[in-house]
């Protein structure tokens, strides 16, 4: 009886999983990414009230006290620290780049960008993908590759779209890579991404070492992000005079679990 | 209407795990509602059901998730056929099993996850972060399992699905 039953679960197991790979195959056909997209807009609607309905329930609880008071307080300073934050970065970041670099390449700052505000409307499903979803897709002039940023820096890029929604893969996926520069040794290096802090691999130069509090800025090199975005302060480094690169921990300026409206920078093509 | 009932619980698991789940972070990780729901629906209703609604769980993970659909289907399908296979093998009334099922199936699941990110040629983490992460999750899942046992015996019975032959 036991037996049957098993035999009966292999053979199911088998035919679904089965069908299963046969699926992920098929949909990752270049011909399939339109059908992909528009499913993964489905559920779309869905999120987007259950979203609403968090909101519902955070607001209902504030009857309690005055969480909801303190906690947009604490929101509002918050933005206001990261906007500091991020000016203070960008003001380093000036000092560093010398105008007639900046004209030579013909250097945009983000704010010259065309961008469209999106609402986040759900999260990766697992810890080895941080990704977000929003709200806007091809329909909005969404496209994959194209950045996301918040008033905090830089949030990640367009992974896939579909029409009424797109997945944005955040720096803190462990498979991002992002080339940045420090404000103020100048070093060049690379964002990995991490589950945690965010990891920087930096170039090895006599005479320079990465300090505490520097801020990591994109530096356009290899033509993933543009030049001049902020991704966070150094919060540790190791250095070593015998190795070929020092590593730094970096913290990220953004939190992807408390990220609700990102912008969509719809002008800027990686190349 | 069992079919129904069961496609509406994979559906808010999914939906809670997309909106919600990423709250309850510790650790750089957070609980997978779905993988927990399988895994728990397989262990009071036999491996036969735990299969159907882990692939459906799975499909609605991977509309969630880039690359294509069905890696998650398959990793959830793998953690329902062993936990299927541990719950006739085992006292099913300990509590200990289910949570061993449950760090069991993580681990396969997250093996399952990355291999099909290797198969399909996408960028996976390093070894030391996939080490970390598939650890921790898999500690905080059996954590979790005794609490979801309860909510999903509770849920099943008031949904009258009823438990299936082991």
């Amino acid at each position: 009886m036991q037996g049957r039953a098993r035999s009966r679960s292999t053979g199911r197991f088998l035919t679904l999983a089965a069908a299963m790979l046969v699926l992920a195959v098929l949909s990752q056909q270049p011909w399939a990414a339109g059908a992909r997209g528009t499913a993964k807009s489905v559920l779309a609607p869905l999120e987007a009230q259950m979203m609403s309905i968090a909101s519902s329930v955070d607001r209902a609880t504030a009857i309690f006290g005055d969480i909801a008071t303190l906690r947009a307080e604490n929101q509002r300073l918050n933005g206001e620290n990261q906007d500091l934050r991020r000016r203070l970065a960008e003001l380093d970041a000036a000092a560093y780049d010398n105008k007639e670099l900046r004209q030579a390449l013909d250097f945009q700052r983000t704010f010259g960008h065309r961008t469209s505000v999106a609402e986040v409307i759900g999260r990766g499903p697992d810890a080895f993908s941080r990704t977000l979803q929003i709200d806007r897709g091809s329909a909005d002039g969404v496209g994959a590759g194209m950045i996301v940023v918040s008033g905090a820096g830089l949030v990640g890029r367009v992974r896939e779209v579909g029409p009424h929604g797109a997945i944005v893969q955040t720096l803190a996926d462990p498979q991002s890579r992002a080339n940045v520069f420090l404000s103020g040794s100048g070093l060049q290096g690379t964002i990995i991404g991490g589950p945690t802090a965010l990891q920087l691999q930096l170039e090895h130069r006599v005479g320079s070492v990465a300090s505490k509090g520097e801020w990591a800025i994109t530096s356009g090199v290899g033509g993933g992000y543009p030049r001049g975005l902020v991704v966070g302060d150094v919060v540790s480094v190791t250095h070593s005079d015998a190795a070929t690169i020092d590593s730094a921990f970096v913290d990220w300026g953004n939190d992807p679990a408390a990220l609700s409206l990102v912008i969509v920078v719809l002008d800027f093509s990686p190349s | 209407m069992k079919f129904v009932a069961g496609a509406l619980l994979m559906l808010v698991a999914a939906l809670v795990q997309v909106t919600w789940a990423s709250q309850l972070e510790i650790a750089a990780v957070f609980p997978n509602v779905v993988l927990i729901v399988v895994i728990a629906l397989t262990w009071t209703q036999g491996a036969r059901a735990g299969l159907l609604w882990g692939c459906a769980g799975g499909i609605l993970l991977d509309l969630n998730a880039p690359g294509p659909l069905g890696p998650h289907a398959v990793a959830l399908l793998c953690g329902a056929y062993v936990t299927g296979f541990w719950a006739r093998n085992l006292d099913r009334e300990s509590p200990l099993h289910p949570a061993g099922a449950v760090a069991v199936s993580t681990v396969l699941y997250s093996l399952v996850l990355i291999a099909s990110d290797r198969v399909l040629r996408l960028p996976i983490p390093t070894f030391a972060t996939a080490v970390q992460l598939t650890l921790a999750a898999a500690l905080y899942h059996a954590a979790l399992m005794p609490l979801a046992l309860i909510a999903v015996r509770h849920a099943t019975a008031g949904l009258h699905l009823e438990p299936a032959a082991p």
